[in-house]
């Protein structure tokens, strides 16, 4: 066995100045791949109702024909039909549509709150223990069990799922950004700004709050690939987003019943999620390299 | 030792009341009428109203979280409304399978990943290493229903090597384990991503500190640096890996389960929801949460043993 680790190690932490975090992103070929990869997923899902060639609902008589690359595969439909003769290119676009939106205000929503508490406690420290226990207590319920609670609780749909996946994002953001805040609380200008007097409000709004969100909002969205996937896996058990809307684990889920005949069905949106996920996972990990090499993994 | 133990006992009373408010909601927020259910569509109002009164319906919410909670205490969580057994019995029966699916896949996923997590470390920047990393990135991105039915595909169903419902029998038959295996090779493919990750990390981390290079410069042979030294030290973050993402392979277990039609909790509580049977519902919750916070206290104990600076702090 060869060894060269450690010297080299601390050579690596140079981190290239922060202005340009993002060319040093797009110098990272997989990374600038998976951004890319993502920013068109989403373009295409925002597009859907303009780019769908067929109607994501409505069934036709032409059931399960195959993708056009396999044999007896057909132009009209793409990606093939599913069991109920639907336009699987058509309901993927839509579909891609809702397991974002659900993503995307899941960790909005669930951030969104988490970072107020946790610049909140880092701003006030009297309340700083009682917002870290809290904290504390919410981690302790894993995001499954929240959404198989609420989904009990208020039956099946993508709202109780949105809120379970929130609340299961709180906890974590406001660690975060308790973290990102106690370090912006020691600058300098925070000290100035209360030495001319400074309303707490303003040195909250104004100075705490600008200087730490974008740092919060890049952690925090290391997320959403984990939240797409708990949703997806709590749409797929039937117990998120309802027929006759489209989403990806749904129609994934859908499909288990023609595994036999015509495993496209499952495997397209299966393969739809991974690529999302995949993407998401490694732009934020390249960005959280750049920013951050200590945490280099 | 005792410190640890009892600070962390104190620390999951409130989570423990929190899962008791939630196991109480889910029988009180839940729409529909519990006494109408029971009785069934077709009874008259009488037989629902005694109903109503014999299950204690018609008290005050504060009375009736109190006789809840001395019910859970007692371990009656009440009956199912599908089967109308118990939902204990129905709860106990689950457990055993659950147990077995999680070490069947632990007990493969966790070395290996160690493994891998290990030789990417010390081959850092190699093909090795990057091999490792792009398998975890994509372990951690596919969603386990995916691998469940590509497994099934292949080995259930073009190969026929495995059989994919239901679950043979205890893990040490040979049909048991013949059962187990597609369902505990999905939920152990998405945990091996993670372990090898933090390996990696963990033992990097380690390999630069000072007593690594006093065992160097003593003469050691590598594979006895790294092992003796680098490894041994280097376990003990991964060990609060598994408590921080025993709520991961919680979810991977509940579709695994679903998928392959496992006798576990996990389908038992999708099952539960799906069909609005709320008792049982609630029973599964308080199972999965009371694991939860067991497990988590299990890898809190464990962690401060084997590293003592833990105690001090």
């Amino acid at each position: 066995m060869t060894a060269s680790v450690p010297l080299t190690e601390a050579l690596d932490d140079t981190a290239p100045p922060r202005q340009a975090w993002w060319k040093a992103l797009l110098r990272d070929r997989a990374a600038a791949l998976a951004l890319i990869t993502l920013l068109s997923i989403a373009l295409a899902a925002l597009l859907a109702p303009l780019i769908a060639p067929h109607d994501p609902y409505e069934g036709t008589r032409s059931v399960m024909q195959p993708p056009v690359w396999a044999e007896r595969g057909d132009w009209t439909y793409l990606l093939g039909t599913d069991g109920q003769g639907r336009d699987i290119l058509s309901r993927l676009l839509y579909g891609t549509r809702l397991t974002l939106l659900i993503g995307i205000l899941s960790v909005g929503l669930g951030a969104t709150v988490g970072s107020l508490l946790g610049l909140l406690s880092a701003f006030y420290k009297r309340i700083d223990p009682y917002v870290m226990r809290f904290a504390d207590v919410m981690l302790s319920f894993p995001a499954i069990l929240l959404g198989l609670a609420l989904v009990a609780i208020f039956g099946p749909g993508a709202l109780p799922v949105i809120i379970a996946l929130s609340i299961a994002t709180v906890p974590d953001s406001a660690r975060i950004a308790r973290s990102i805040a106690i370090g912006v609380m020691e600058q300098e200008y925070i000290e100035a700004g209360r030495a001319i007097g400074l309303s707490d409000r303003t040195l909250f709004s104004r100075y705490l709050l600008r200087n730490s969100i974008s740092a919060i909002m890049i952690f925090v969205s290391l997320r959403f690939g984990q939240i797409i996937l708990i949703g997806a896996a709590l749409s797929f058990l039937g117990l998120g987003a309802r027929p006759p809307a489209a989403e990806l684990g749904m129609m994934a889920s859908q499909g288990r019943d023609f595994m036999l005949f015509a495993p496209h069905i499952a495997f397209i949106p299966s393969i739809a999620i991974f690529v999302i996920v995949l993407a998401a996972n490694i732009t934020g990990d390249a960005i959280r390299d750049v920013l951050d090499p200590r945490l280099r993994s | 030792m005792l410190d640890t133990l009892a600070k962390r006992l104190l620390q999951s009373i409130p989570v423990l009341i929190g899962v008791l408010v939630l196991g109480f909601l889910l029988v009180q927020l839940s729409p529909g009428d519990p006494a109408r259910v029971f009785a069934g569509a077709m009874a008259p109002p009488e037989v629902v109203e005694q109903i109503r009164e014999k299950m204690g319906l018609d008290r005050s919410l504060w009375t009736q979280f109190w006789g809840y909670v001395e019910r859970v205490m007692h371990g009656d969580l009440g009956r199912s409304f599908i089967s109308n057994k118990t939902v204990t019995s129905e709860l106990l029966a689950a457990i055993v399978p659950t147990m077995e699916l999680m070490i069947a896949c632990l007990i493969w996923s966790i070395p290996l990943g160690i493994g891998m997590g290990t030789l990417a470390a010390v081959w850092r920047g190699s093909l090795v290493d990057r091999a490792v990393m792009a398998f975890s990135v994509a372990g951690v991105s596919l969603p386990i229903f995916f691998i469940c039915l590509l497994l099934i595909q292949w080995f259930g169903v073009k190969w026929q090597l495995f059989p994919f419902i239901g679950r043979g029998g205890p893990l040490w038959t040979v049909e048991g384990l013949r059962h187990i295996a597609l369902p505990a090779l999905s939920l152990g493919l998405i945990f091996i991503g993670p372990v090898a990750r933090m390996t990696r990390s963990s033992v990097l981390e380690v390999l630069r500190l000072d007593h690594v290079r006093t065992a160097r410069s003593k003469g050691l042979n590598e594979s006895q640096v790294i092992l003796r030294h680098g490894l041994r030290n280097a376990l003990i973050p991964v060990v609060t890996l598994v408590g921080l993402q025993a709520g991961y392979l919680l979810g991977g277990a509940v579709v695994t389960e679903t998928v392959f039609s496992y006798p576990g909790i996990g389908r038992l509580s999708v099952g539960a929801i799906l069909s609005a049977d709320y008792p049982l519902a609630q029973g599964c919750i308080l199972v999965l949460a009371l694991a939860f916070i067991i497990i988590n206290m299990i890898v809190d104990i464990l962690y401060a043993i084997l590293d003592p600076r833990v105690q001090k702090r």
